[in-house]
């Protein structure tokens, strides 16, 4: 008993603080995690699992050679990262991100795509 | 009991209100996170609560006697590179007979250096040194010791996502381990009256991360639950190496295969605790844990280092 109302004590002195915020993970992505598309993309759309903030969060998209195929600057709501493509041709197709949770915490990852049959 | 029971929640207490500064934290390296892990320690200094972890199994007695054990461990970064744990367990063993042992181990503290954290080859190394004190237990149950053990211990993490895309579904693999040397502060128990031994104590865990396959290799579109699944094994062993005169130099150990669940702000994790051998235990037990992100709970307060976080405003980042 003495045990229990140790562990439930310190969970409560743990619990009882201000909101909670937490890392944003990539929830889904369009075009899809190591998905093939038979169509070239308009543009890559992220969703996390928080709020980013636009400020210090990014994606770059690029192509088998390394060359950027984005149109630059994304655009962020919320939760959601977007960025415009230039016409792709088919190939496999690189895109990394990092964003900062609206709490401070920085997230990062990468993945690709293939466009094509 | 009551006073360390009193101890440690202030301690917990402490921890909770004390805080003030900024920071990023749990095992987060490049696209990696690694887990707390169970049986042994994760790379990383964190803000962290583990409470409660549960084990049962039998003993290697002859007949085995069953016990139960529940421990909590709080983790705190002192700086944002320096942290610190203090850890307790409750232990209540129960002979074939009836005959009840019960009380508190010794009082664990962790202090910890984080040397490295590549995030490119999902690389980390740590450095600590274990203390357990003595005479904080309790000794007459046999339960603790009334002499201290120091354990220097190195860990590390490696993610294999720095593979080639051709072995992308190996790429959710991840290992992670610790090597220490333990050091007791006496060479002879006279209350059992035996040499104490020098041991190697180590251990290593290889999991395979279904977040990081879904964000980083393929999205398989699975059930949202199966998402947040780490499936893993973790091993952990002790072997004497010195001062162990008369005895033999046997390696006890477990190997735990089991699952974590990972979510925004804890983990839980159960794990099956098969012994390596007789001297080991006897028959299969069973390990649980309830594990807080501090750092996510409370990014503003708690869940940042004591000194020197990261007040400043944020970077930004490039690639």
């Amino acid at each position: 008993m003495r045990l229990l109302t140790f562990v439930t004590s310190t969970l409560l002195v743990v619990l009882a603080g201000s909101a909670a915020m937490a890392h944003a993970f990539l929830d889904h992505a369009e075009p899809r995690v190591g998905s093939t598309v038979p169509t070239a993309p308009r543009e890559v759309s992220l969703s996390f699992t928080q709020n980013v903030e636009p400020a210090f969060s990014s994606v770059e998209v690029s192509d088998a050679n390394g060359a950027r195929v984005d149109l630059g600057k994304p655009s962020i709501s919320a939760g959601v990262m977007r960025v415009g493509l230039k016409p792709l041709s088919p190939g496999t197709y690189k895109v990394r991100w990092h964003v900062l949770s609206v709490d401070t915490h920085t997230t990062e990852g990468s993945f690709s795509f293939h466009v094509g049959p | 009991m009551s006073r360390s029971i009193s101890r440690l929640f202030a301690l917990a207490s402490l921890f909770a209100l004390a805080s003030t500064s900024n920071a990023l934290a749990h095992c987060f390296v490049g696209a990696r996170f690694f887990p707390a892990t169970l049986a042994i320690d994760d790379p990383c200094v964190a803000d962290e609560l583990s409470m409660p972890t549960v084990s049962w199994s039998k003993t290697a007695d002859m007949p085995p006697a069953t016990e139960w054990d529940f421990s909590g461990e709080i983790s705190k970064r002192i700086t944002e590179n320096f942290g610190v744990s203090i850890g307790e367990t409750w232990t209540q063993i129960r002979q074939p007979d009836g005959t009840v042992t019960a009380g508190f181990q010794d009082l664990e503290t962790t202090f910890q250096y984080q040397l490295l954290k590549d995030r490119s080859h999902e690389f980390a190394l740590l450095a600590g040194v274990i203390v357990d004190w003595g005479n904080t237990g309790a000794v007459n149950s046999g339960l603790g010791t009334s002499y201290s053990l120091v354990t220097p211990t190195l860990y590390f993490g490696k993610g294999f996502g720095d593979l080639p895309d051709t072995l992308s579904w190996v790429r959710p693999f991840a290992l992670t381990g610790q090597v220490g040397y333990q050091m007791p502060t006496s060479s002879f128990d006279f209350t059992q009256a035996a040499f104490i031994p020098q041991q190697a104590v180590y251990g290593a865990s290889l999991q395979y991360s279904l977040p990081y396959l879904k964000s980083e290799v393929v999205d398989l579109q699975l059930p949202d639950f199966f998402n947040h699944l780490i499936p893993i094994v973790e091993a952990s062993f002790s072997t004497p190496v010195a001062n162990n005169f008369g005895n033999p130099y046997t390696t006890t150990g477990t190997v735990n295969p089991g699952v974590i669940w990972i979510g925004g702000y804890f983990q839980i994790g159960l794990e099956a605790v098969i012994p390596i051998n007789r001297e080991s235990g006897s028959g299969v037990g069973v390990l649980g844990q309830l594990h807080l992100y501090l750092d996510d709970m409370f990014p503003a307060t708690v869940g940042q280092p004591l000194f020197g976080g990261s007040q400043a405003t944020p970077r930004k980042l490039t690639f």
